[in-house]
């Protein structure tokens, strides 16, 4: 065979093979981009949290001295809350849930301390201890002190040191409420 | 070299050329045809929550009787799935690490069959690492599929949720965020920062990431002033109202339009069809069936005249969220009604399919619910009984194993106060069965008495460890026809939607 013949061979298996390659590199490359990528993990315009949820109307009742009342949130129509107490030390209340009782994930109450003029002194929060959590399992036992999971809570919130003495009165919400 | 020769050459190198790119062509085109065969335009999947086997059986001797058939039921491919998750920073099956949970909750469930991979109760979009898994709607999303998410849950619960959002913990559903329900430090080891899409509340996620287009349930308090104009900002046609808290309504529904659509019908999750169904001008009543969603997700999605389909397709997940609900309740009146309410929406796509011709339906579930069970009239369950049934005759090698109890199969009259619906309702220390009639019996038959012919028991109040049912319809369907597990329900949409490799 000339060498003329073989050059020209080689150059058109040459040519076959980058032409197969390139194809199927582009065919490829349009067709299967990482799975990973597609996870929708940034979320343009969202301000992160910069800290634990409030209860906005906290800074806008006035509650008598000596009383303790209820502060509007997000889930008030998922429960009722029930004996409330203030004794200038701790404020308490029972939260009844009254839809879809089969499961508590997650319950957190936040309570506004106010001094006689009903300024808002500052806050106290309790967050339920969640058993299913811990466990990662579907809520299973009675919650503490109450009836069945998902039914009744009773809470206590201390009033901070620092404000022991000027609280004369409180209000309490619940912020923080998942169950099923 | 001689002219003639340097054409004959470079003739060859051309030509050489373009059969080597004819070839990958042919190639491409071969594997596209292979990759075609089975390849749904549509896929709608729909899943009953906590629906076991039973759930089924029962729904179907208690609306068309032992003979008759719900529509799930007459769907040409019957498979069972197993559904068990794993602990907190297990491997995947089959690696050294690998640590099974063998009850699964609804969060690690909707993250098998939407991400294909198994991970801890309460995660969802992550696997039992913590790491971020992309889930079948997204990839659908990404593939220029139109997509839809439909519950009678809140839509930010674990089912819905698990499709458009990744979350530690599926407690973190907002409106805002809290350490205590968005952190999972036994997973991560030390707090994320609240920039990271684990600890974002799944509300934030499912106003702002676009995962789906048309996202119809409950749970409007999850939602706010800030996430309305988020998705307003993103072209959604916005029903009721996140920033006033008001309710979308069937009548919304009805006259929604345009490719994109968000409309929430309770504060919370939708509301028991039979409390609807007994109370017809309640305001509950104007939230719509999931049948009625179901329908209007799809003309949405398919184009039809309000929507503007592509011509790709959709891929569009329905959920019956209540069987669930009312399971962990053991309320079986609520649950077999709720059932009845899935197998409707299971029409609708159905009805769907059979038109279009070209869609992959499937039905199953995420996890049986409270060990729902059927006894024979006028009988008895352990948790009535005195005594259990007794293993005992050491004589008789066929019965002598452990346990061994005395005594013999009785009923306890403190344990078994009567029919649960029906005489026994006032105990609530009460074991009883739960009775219903059903179309065979006399008319004169009422459910809670011990004339109806349907029988039926919960064992727990939790989620069972049992395999559960699925049943499908269309392209690729003839892959389900087989035990499998909830992670294989990933691959066999993500390759009928060609989206997974």
């Amino acid at each position: 065979m000339k060498r003329t013949t073989i050059l020209v061979l080689a150059a058109a298996a040459a040519a076959f093979g980058l032409a197969l390659a390139v194809s199927l590199l582009v065919t490829r490359s349009d067709t299967a981009p990482p799975l990973a990528d597609a996870a929708r993990t940034v979320l343009p315009g969202l301000s992160a949290a910069t800290g634990e949820p409030v209860l906005p109307a906290l800074a806008t009742l006035r509650p008598a001295a000596g009383s303790v009342v209820q502060a509007p949130g997000p889930f008030d129509g998922r429960f009722v809350l029930d004996n409330l107490t203030f004794d200038g030390r701790r404020v308490a209340a029972t939260v009844r849930i009254t839809s879809d009782v089969s499961g508590l994930l997650e319950l957190e109450a936040l309570a506004g301390f106010y001094d006689a003029k009903g300024t808002l002194l500052g806050t106290g929060r309790y967050v339920r201890p969640d058993p299913a959590r811990q466990g990662h399992a579907e809520p299973t036992a009675p919650a503490p002190g109450g009836a069945g999971a998902g039914e009744a809570h009773r809470v206590t919130i201390d009033v901070p040191a620092a404000l022991r003495g000027r609280a004369v009165s409180a209000a309490i919400g619940v912020p923080v409420l998942v169950n099923e | 070299m001689r002219a003639s020769t340097r054409s004959i050459a470079i003739a060859t190198i051309v030509v050489a050329a373009l059969g080597g790119t004819a070839t990958a062509s042919a190639t491409n085109q071969g594997d596209r045809d292979d990759r075609d065969s089975g390849r749904a335009k549509n896929v709608i999947y729909l899943l009953g929550d906590g629906m076991g086997r039973t759930h089924v059986t029962a729904a179907r001797e208690r609306f068309y009787g032992p003979a008759g058939k719900l529509v799930m039921e007459r769907m040409p491919v019957v498979g069972q799935v197993s559904t068990y998750a794993v602990q907190p920073r297990s491997g995947q099956p089959g690696t050294p690490d690998f640590a099974p949970n063998f009850v699964t909750d609804s969060a690690s469930a909707a993250t098998a069959w939407a991400s294909g991979v198994k991970t801890y109760n309460a995660a969802l979009g992550v696997d039992a690492k913590g790491k971020v898994v992309p889930t079948v709607m997204e990839l659908a999303k990404r593939a220029g599929y139109r997509t839809g998410n439909v519950s009678t849950a809140e839509i930010t619960d674990a089912t819905p949720a698990g499709q458009m959002s990744h979350a530690l913990a599926r407690g973190c559903q907002g409106p805002s965020y809290s350490a205590s329900s968005c952190q999972d430090t036994e997973v991560t080891g030390t707090e994320l920062p609240t920039t990271d899409i684990r600890v974002t509340p799944i509300a934030d996620q499912i106003a702002r990431n676009g995962t789906a287009d048309v996202i119809f349930g409950g749970g409007l308090s999850r939602f706010d002033a800030a996430d309305e104009k988020a998705l307003r900002n993103q072209g959604y046609q916005v029903l009721g109202s996140p920033a006033t808290q008001t309710v979308a309504t069937r009548r919304d529904l009805n006259s929604a339009y345009g490719p994109k659509v968000f409309g929430l019908f309770n504060q919370g999750n939708l509301t028991v069809e039979k409390f609807k169904i007994a109370n017809p001008s309640a305001p509950q009543a104007k939230e719509p069936t999931l049948s009625e969603m179901t329908r209007k997700a799809i003309g949405l999605l398919d184009g039809g005249k309000a929507g503007r389909s592509d011509g790709k397709g959709f891929y569009l997940q329905i959920e019956g969220a209540l069987i669930d609900k009312r399971s962990h309740a053991n309320d079986a009146a609520q649950t077999l009604q709720e059932m009845k309410a899935f197998d409707e929406a299971v029409r609708v796509a159905m009805d769907f399919a059979k038109r279009d011709g070209n869609t992959l339906v499937i039905v199953t579930a995420d996890h049986e619910c409270a060990g729902f069970n059927i006894i024979e009239k006028g009988t008895f369950t352990n948790a009535e009984a005195a005594t259990p049934p007794g293993n005992v005759d050491s004589g008789n090698t066929a019965n002598n194993s452990t346990p061994s109890r005395p005594g013999r199969n009785q009923l306890d009259p403190t344990r078994s106060t009567g029919i649960i619906n029906g005489a026994g309702a006032g105990d609530p220390r009460n074991f009883g069965p739960a009775t219903f009639r059903t179309p065979r019996d006399p008319a004169s038959v009422k459910d809670g008495s011990p004339e109806a012919s349907l029988w039926l028991s919960y064992l727990s109040g939790n989620h069972t460890g049992a395999d559960v049912p699925l049943f499908a319809y269309g392209p690729s369907s003839e892959r389900l026809a087989r035990s499998l597990d909830n992670t294989d329900l990933f691959d066999v949409v993500g390759q009928a939607l060609r989206v997974t490799r």
